[in-house]
């Protein structure tokens, strides 16, 4: 479960969230709509806790951002998988070994990582395409990667910060169905896009943000 | 264990995905250890020119006609025990008389009717002595015996050579210490380029939750393996440098270049880990902060 108390975080040159009250449960699958700069990579940014609410706290789990100290915050994210809109995948290795780092970072064996990724690979639709860097692949193909990188671990949570920013809307539809494919096996979504046409009418909550407030939820 | 070779093998391949970084970092070690390496050489051929003349340094004492032959065996006892002398040789009348015979070839006695040469002692000092040797206290100490007519020795040369030997020392100490300094900030300057390069890979690694020990390792393991090919070449190079300068000085004043080739690469090697190991943690720590 997340939740976020009164939690506001304001950056120095202005702008940020105030006042966030929400409660996502476990399972859920929710929108966070809003403006460019309305703060929703702020929100979810305090989520993984990259930042901490200067005010307020939020807890994720057994996690309080009041309480945790910074050599538990991996611990934290090693329970999320994040998506973000300009991938983030590394250039200097293929995609096999792009999501096969996850599993380093958790210490798993290397046989349990091959198997992992494989099916991983395969749940997004990118088996036989281990061996491709990410240059190689279409912007739709690098979000799905991401999406794997994200679910080979078994998060259970998923946060994706406009992650159809770069996607044409057909490419963008498919990877919400894939989403929601991983919402139903049990994984928490929260997704921030601007594009409301994108979300609208999915049967998904959705939480609007304005100007770093919380406007609809 | 898997983990671990992850991390091993993030090392290694970090040193084909950053050469020009490698090369900087291992041609700055290169540099740094030889450097370090030809000043330790050179102060322990000066070491050991220092233990030679201390070998040779020597007091030498002469007592009173009246004193006794058993007295000046218990003083002679007495001066074993003075702090910094490591042993003495003591010469009879009888044998100041066979010395004597010996040097000139005439018994002493046949040409004065007696004996006038007095006994004496030679008080040898200890070679090994880390800080400057003073033989001053023990020459005190030797003439504050009442039994002591005179005492004879190379103060004034002993006392010059100490104290350069000690200056050079101190200058080497200080020379080492700000190279090995340096070295540290040129390899972590280094590195920081390497992160700076990696930025992306850091903060992926930490977006996956990955620990801090976990992001620093690559590049830590990366720094120590870039010492270590600094250290083998550095080495490499003293060993043929000193090999080719000792037949030198050998054919010119007989004088062989002492060191030990394992001893070489062993310090070259801990100093190069130390040295790559600190630079690279630094640079990841401010980096990570």
């Amino acid at each position: 479960m997340i939740r976020l108390d009164n939690a506001s975080y304001s950056y120095t040159k202005g702008s940020g969230v105030s006042n966030i009250n929400l409660t996502i449960g476990d399972d859920e699958f929710a929108f966070i709509i809003g403006p460019t700069g309305s703060g929703k990579t702020t929100l979810l940014r305090m989520v993984y806790m990259d930042l901490l609410p200067q005010v307020g706290k939020v807890v994720v789990d057994e996690f309080d951002s009041k309480k945790i100290k910074s050599r538990k915050i991996p611990f934290l994210r090693r329970k999320i998988g994040m998506v973000f809109q300009d991938y983030h995948l590394l250039d200097d290795r293929n995609l096999f070994d792009n999501i096969a780092l996850s599993l380093h970072v958790l210490g798993c064996a290397k046989d349990e990582i091959v198997d992992r990724v494989t099916e991983s690979l395969e749940e997004v639709g990118l088996d036989g395409k281990e061996d491709r860097y990410p240059e190689e692949l279409s912007g739709g193909e690098q979000q799905r990667a991401c999406i794997a990188r994200a679910l080979v671990k078994d998060p259970d949570i998923i946060l994706a910060d406009e992650p159809t920013g770069n996607l044409d809307p057909v490419t963008s539809f498919e990877f919400i169905k894939l989403l929601e494919e991983v919402n139903r096996e049990g994984t928490t979504i929260i997704m921030a896009s601007h594009d409301y046409n994108l979300i609208k009418g999915r049967g998904h909550r959705i939480i609007e943000i304005q100007d770093g407030s919380v406007r609809q939820s | 264990m898997d983990k671990m070779m992850f991390l091993l093998s993030e090392g290694v391949k970090n040193l084909w995905r950053h050469k020009l970084t490698a090369f900087t970092a291992i041609f700055s070690t290169f540099l740094t250890l030889s450097v370090a390496g030809s000043l330790m050489i050179v102060g322990q051929n000066t070491n050991k020119i220092i233990e030679y003349l201390r070998g040779k340094y020597k007091i030498e004492v002469f007592f009173k006609e009246n004193v006794s032959d058993k007295q000046i065996a218990s003083v002679v006892e007495e001066f074993n025990k003075i702090n910094g002398v490591r042993s003495t040789t003591l010469i009879s009348k009888a044998d100041a008389g066979k010395i004597f015979k010996s040097q000139f070839g005439e018994n002493i006695l046949d040409i004065i009717g007696y004996n006038p040469l007095p006994a004496s002692c030679v008080v040898n000092v200890v070679k090994f002595q880390s800080d400057k040797m003073n033989i001053m206290p023990i020459v005190e100490r030797i003439k504050s015996y009442p039994e002591v007519d005179e005492v004879q020795y190379q103060g004034r040369l002993i006392y010059r050579i100490e104290t350069y030997y000690q200056k050079f020392v101190q200058i080497m100490t200080v020379l080492l210490i700000l190279i090995l300094i340096i070295s540290v900030f040129i390899i972590s300057n280094t590195v920081r380029l390497t992160i700076i390069a990696k930025k992306e890979l850091i903060q992926a690694l930490q977006l996956i939750g990955a620990t801090r020990s976990f992001v620093k390792a690559p590049f830590v393991i990366e720094g120590v393996f870039h010492g270590l090919i600094g250290a083998i070449l550095a080495s490499a190079f003293l060993i043929v440098g000193l090999e080719i300068g000792s037949g030198i000085t050998d054919s010119i004043i007989k004088l062989k270049i002492q060191y030990s080739p394992f001893v070489l690469i062993g310090i070259l090697s801990f100093l190069s880990v130390l040295i790559s190991f600190l630079g690279s943690s630094r640079a990841i720590s401010r980096f990570l902060k």
